[in-house]
């Protein structure tokens, strides 16, 4: 059973990735998903593991985080009905900067880290995403999809 | 007769997929007392080594000396109790005795005077004599080390004294306080002995930590506990880890030729112990088959009782349905999970002592995702910082090496709010 993180054969039964400690199975469901679709083009949209789907709006800064109307934070997408306050989304996470066809995110910091295929990005240094790319707020995972 | 203890063993699946490769198979051992009956209490033959160095002045010290109050307040009048100060020297404050002398050894306590160095080995070593005067199989045996700095060169001999302790029956409990000591040492300590250990960054938790202790010798339910796995033909366990009452790798001292023998000391009534086993399984046709057996055997002195045993059959079913052979038992996959983020950490940590700081980079990475995955967001944010320290100066922070060290084996348990800040 390859890992599909680190790409280490692993033995058929284990859970876990013995090099990088990924889930093996549960890894790959995720996966899958993400990469049903691998179109490009400007319209994009993130699904969740439950079937969710959020459209990114076409702007060139599309804020990600955790509506509070008492801090007056309105993220332009807000995943607290994804369970986002549960999973350690931040009320400003991250920043999806979109360019002509390109497309980057930026964590803001966040406390739980944004993720891109499993590997934490820097916080505030852009990191290029693209259609079938997983990328997690905290322990929010989502895959990005062409629309 | 009904039995003292009670063994339940959980597979990580139940059905596996026929005649495919060899594969891996999980298997959880959960021992607790069957009920209430054989939580009488053992009298403890109990030996404090404190440090009393020079950096244990001002709130440490004072700390040490209400939590050892709490424990001369707590013990039984039975029980038999001493106290052994070091620093580069030793002095035996309270020779072995029987704890009902209460009132004369907390009066001594007020003539602890923190001075001079460390020196681990002389301090256990007395200690250790101590304990042996009162050595019983009648009694639980343990011994609480208490130090806040390095040793002076003299590791090999601390081990040589907590090999020598847990081939007695005496546990060794070690805890640190701060920042300035050998974490590496004082689990090596427990782990030899089969006791605990802890990591104290706040001197208000040394009091939770002794509380803890004297409940732990308390609620002994069996002492000589052992475990013994005999593989069936075509299953060989390669690995096992205890995960109660913390993670640690038994598999150099329990492994041989494929089957198990764990020897786990003393088992707390109220925590149990818990065992992971980590089997490969040849391929086989549908059916039912049997892995092996499980054999607890333990002693409950107090019912005169030696030897027990407890065996308990492990089977699976092969199967051609993909759905069946696809689920996987929760529990055993959450603490699969839990010491696989311990074996990262500790796979870090050698290569950062090798050297491969690119290594440990990746694995603390690793680490760091697993963590966040098993919502420990706060050991997660500790494994962030240390990889950006290792990015930065090549080497850890001494409080984060403990933090992961400590934080991951410790992932199989609740802690008071004192003892995890």
């Amino acid at each position: 059973m390859k890992c599909k993180e680190c790409e280490m054969e692993n033995i058929e039964g284990a859970l876990f990735c013995e090099e990088c400690g990924s889930k093996l199975e549960a890894a790959s469901d995720m996966k899958d998903r993400a990469v049903e679709s691998s179109g490009s083009g400007p319209a994009l949209v993130f699904t969740s593991a439950d079937g969710e789907t959020l459209e990114i709006p076409a702007k060139d800064e599309v804020v990600i985080g955790r509506e509070d109307p008492i801090s007056e934070v309105f993220p332009d997408i807000d995943l607290t009905g994804l369970g986002g306050m549960e999973k350690g989304v931040s009320r400003t996470h991250a920043v999806i900067h979109r360019s002509g066809g390109d497309c980057t995110v930026e964590d803001m910091g966040s406390t739980n880290g944004t993720y891109v295929n499993k590997k934490r990005v820097q916080p505030h240094v852009p990191q290029a995403i693209k259609p079938g790319d997983e990328v997690r707020f905290g322990k929010l995972a989502l895959a990005l999809k062409a629309a | 007769m009904k039995n003292e203890l009670n063994i339940k063993c959980i597979l990580s699946k139940d059905a596996l997929p026929a005649g495919s490769a060899e594969q891996a198979v999980y298997a959880l051992v959960n021992i607790k007392p069957a009920g209430e009956a054989c939580l009488t209490s053992m009298p403890a033959n109990f030996g404090l080594v404190l440090d009393r160095s020079g950096s244990m002045d001002g709130e440490k010290m004072d700390h040490l000396k209400e939590a050892v109050g709490y424990v001369m307040d707590h013990l039984n009048d039975d029980d038999l109790v001493s106290i052994t100060i070091f620093d580069d020297q030793v002095e035996t404050l309270i020779p072995s005795q029987a704890a009902r002398n209460r009132e004369e050894i907390k009066s001594k306590l007020g003539t602890i005077i923190a001075r001079g160095g460390t020196q681990i080995s002389d301090g256990l070593k007395a200690g250790l004599e101590e304990v042996k005067k009162g050595l019983s199989k009648e009694r639980v045996n343990r011994i609480l080390l208490l130090t806040d700095g390095q040793t002076w060169d003299d590791e090999p001999a601390c081990t040589e004294l907590a090999d020598q302790a847990g081939s007695q029956g005496i546990a060794i409990t070690s805890i640190g306080i701060g920042q300035d000591w050998n974490e590496k040492l004082l689990l090596e300590l427990s782990d030899r002995s089969r006791g605990n250990s802890h990591w104290i960054e706040n001197p208000l938790a040394i009091l939770d930590a002794f509380q803890q202790e004297v409940r732990s010798m308390q609620s002994v339910a069996a002492t000589n506990l052992r475990v013994t796995a005999r593989m069936g033909q075509g299953v060989k366990a390669v690995k096992v880890y205890s995960t109660v009452p913390m993670i640690c790798d038994r598999t150099i001292a329990a492994v041989n030729s494929g089957n198990i023998v764990a020897n786990l000391g003393a088992l707390d009534g109220i925590k149990g112990q818990s065992l992971l086993i980590e089997a490969r399984v040849q391929p086989a046709q549908t059916g039912t088959f049997r892995l092996g057996q499980v054999e607890v055997t333990y002693d409950v002195p107090s019912k005169a009782i030696k030897g027990q045993s407890i065996k308990t059959d492990l089977s699976v079913t092969f199967t051609d349905d993909a759905a069946a052979a696809a689920k996987v038992n929760a529990e055993v996959m959450n603490l699969v999970e839990k010491v696989s983020a311990f074996k990262l950490q500790t796979r870090a940590l050698t290569e950062v002592m090798t050297g491969n700081i690119d290594g440990a980079t990746k694995k603390l990475q690793s680490a760091a995702t697993v963590l966040l995955d098993l919502g420990e967001d706060e050991l997660a944010a500790a494994a962030e910082t240390e990889i950006r320290s290792l990015k930065k100066t090549g080497a850890l922070t001494t409080a984060g090496a403990k933090k992961l060290e400590y934080g991951t084996r410790k992932l199989t348990q609740q802690m008071t709010k004192a003892m995890v800040k």
